[in-house]
């Protein structure tokens, strides 16, 4: 029989954060036989562009990247933006092509007042959908320069790129009005 | 462009008739600190089954698979939430299966209900569907919501959906003109039939002036233009015709189903001919020389709701449906929705609402139970509340459910002493339309009463 000891260890709460019940929930107070506990929250995730780095890379160095599809197979001709590795036709990879932006226009656009949480920009903030002869999608960006009546559906506009200090993001291109 | 084979195009077909025969929900809160999320969907279920009128221990042991719809875990904050409330309801060892198709979540719970008791895999199945999204602020849960756009390239434009919508806002209105009142009109309606629900979180008496002018989200979409955020939660019975004849005299059929998916990013949708429904020709849009399905349309609920009405033998919806449930998140999605399922051909979606159809005692009542806009979006329970409402309208049941004091009471509510009864005279079939992101997933399912 194994010999046991008297001597018992103990376990300890570690590393406790202030504890934190919420009085108030959207402006009203919780019943007070309720227990609402904060439970706070910061976490990284490392999230991979993979196949699609090229395009986010190419932003950085004031270039618009698509795809497109040159697989005898297919009969589709136009130019994915955002860019797909892969075709969703025939499932071949694609080609990445420079996109010449010099007839974009804006497609339809919002100002966006109230934001959600984590929104990078100041507001108030136009979001436009760009349409780009040759390009078989509607590009979602934001006009970073814009005045008064502006955006507009189909106005002119031409992309600027983020290259001092680039978020990695697809905030990296923005538009702003091509006079 | 989107071309479609033989097989894409196959009518679903039931391999044995399916009945909803039971329905229950709560009441839907902003925030509901008073109860978890367990014992919402446990209401949910009792109300249910205590209006078949038999016992809980005599139900369960009629369970044969479960089904559970919930949105995101990032809300409740709970993975595989469903194993807790599947457990809370006493319900194991029966195999169940958490659903989530964003937005549509509920439908698709319904139409896996519906397939599995069709197949024959099962006889009795119960539906429970819920969400929590009182966790975190209004701010941080719009931007959970947004998580369910494109991460890479949509999301860190806005973290909102309001603004994906009112891109596709601005362009309806430059494509097809309508009066902005008549999209304000929808949010009048919707928040107007909330009040006479004691289920509803946003009942509101509104001035077509009072919605225009409210604070825009996202121009040009104003608050009262938006859907609710809410807790609370859902639950349905489907059963095969022998159970649904034992568990009430009055089973509701299953008759048409349908599902269909677009891109998650509205960017990403080439332009391609319109895939016609049963009540248009290409004479219907002959000369048309906008985009489809472009910023304006949904190809997936267009593909639902054609699979279901082939399945269902419907040619003219708003003739031979008696009422509709539609998934009103925002205005402009309704009236775009309107066209997709044919209420009206493409660019007319605001006659449906100025012809007075859309109303009670109009051709096709849509939203009596308030939508998402004026009652709840509980997102797990949406597609199912939408079916319950129509349960109960086929039924001839919707006064004694919505017009109950007592149920007033128990939510901590009084009942309007103006009050209006929303029942169709003798509504027999209705459809609801459950639809996620910006048309990622959309799903159709036409209720028959027997």
């Amino acid at each position: 029989m194994k010999k046991t000891t008297k001597e018992r260890q103990k376990v300890a709460l570690l590393s406790r954060r202030k504890v934190v019940l919420a009085e108030n929930l959207f402006r009203e107070v919780v019943p007070s036989d309720v227990i609402v506990r904060e439970n706070p929250r910061t976490v990284t995730h490392r999230h991979t562009y993979g196949g699609l780095s090229k395009f986010f890379l190419q932003l950085t160095a004031r270039k618009l990247y698509g795809t497109k599809c040159r697989s005898t197979s297919c009969a589709h001709t136009g130019i994915w933006l955002p860019p797909r590795v892969h075709c969703p036709d025939c499932w071949e990879k694609m080609c990445w092509v420079e996109i010449d932006t010099s007839g974009a226009k804006v497609y339809t656009h919002s100002m966006t007042n109230l934001p959600g949480a984590g929104f990078m920009l100041s507001t108030p903030c136009p979001l436009i959908s760009v349409e780009i002869p040759g390009v078989c999608t509607k590009f979602m960006s934001y006009l970073s320069k814009f005045g008064e009546g502006e955006p507009y559906i189909g106005m002119p506009v031409k992309p600027v790129f983020r290259t001092r200090r680039p978020t990695y993001t697809i905030l990296d291109v923005s538009w702003v009005p091509n006079e | 462009m989107i071309t479609f084979g033989d097989g894409n195009l196959r009518v679903p077909k039931l391999s044995r008739r399916v009945f909803l025969v039971g329905a229950g929900m709560t009441d839907f809160r902003k925030f509901y600190p008073a109860k978890q999320s367990s014992e919402l969907c446990l209401e949910a279920m009792k109300m249910a089954v205590e209006r078949l009128r038999i016992s809980p221990h005599e139900f369960r042991q009629r369970v044969n698979y479960a089904v559970y719809p919930q949105f995101a875990d990032h809300f409740g904050d709970q993975l595989l939430a469903e194993a807790k409330i599947h457990d809370y309801l006493g319900f194991d060892p029966i195999g169940n299966v958490g659903v989530k198709t964003g937005g549509a979540t509920g439908g698709t719970g319904a139409n896996t209900a519906i397939m599995a008791v069709a197949s024959g895999y099962a006889s009795c199945v119960p539906v429970v569907g819920w969400e929590r999204m009182d966790e975190v602020d209004t701010r941080q849960g719009n931007a959970y919501i947004a998580g369910a756009a494109c991460k890479d390239f949509e999301s860190n434009l806005g973290w909102s959906y309001t603004t994906y919508y009112a891109l596709m806002m601005r362009r309806y209105l430059e494509e097809n003109h309508p009066n902005r009142e008549t999209l304000a009109k929808i949010a009048q309606k919707n928040h107007g039939y909330a009040r006479f629900s004691p289920f509803s979180q946003i009942p509101g008496d509104y001035t077509i002036e009072e919605i225009l002018s409210a604070k825009v989200v996202s121009d040009p979409l104003t608050f009262p233009e938006c859907c609710a955020m809410s807790v609370g939660a859902t639950a349905l019975i489907f059963c095969d015709e022998e159970t649904a004849f034992h568990l009430t005299d009055h089973p509701v059929e299953v008759t048409g189903i349908g599902a269909g998916s677009h891109t998650l990013r509205t960017a990403d949708r080439r332009n391609m001919p319109i895939l016609l429904l049963p009540n248009e020709t290409e004479e219907t849009y002959k000369g048309r020389d906008l985009d489809w399905p472009g910023f304006t349309s949904f190809l997936a609920a267009r593909f639902a709701a054609r699979q279901a009405y082939l399945m269902a033998g419907i040619k003219d919806p708003v003739e031979e449906l008696d009422l509709a449930e539609t998934h009103d998140a925002f205005t402009v999605s309704d009236i775009q929705t309107y066209e997709d399922v044919g209420f009206r051909p493409y660019g007319r979606g605001a006659e449906f609402v100025e012809s007075g159809d859309a109303y009670l005692g109009g051709r096709l009542p849509t939203n009596l139970s308030g939508g998402l806009i004026g009652s709840m979006h509980s997102v797990g329970a949406t597609g199912l509340f939408q079916l319950a409402e129509i349960f109960w309208q086929v039924r001839g049941e919707w006064n004694e459910v919505h017009g109950d004091e007592k149920l007033w009471q128990k939510y901590g509510k009084i009942k309007p002493p103006v009050w209006q009864c929303l029942q169709v005279p003798d509504a027999r079939r209705g459809m609801a339309i459950s639809h996620a992101g910006t048309g990622s997933h959309v799903t159709s399912i036409i209720l028959e009463r027997r």
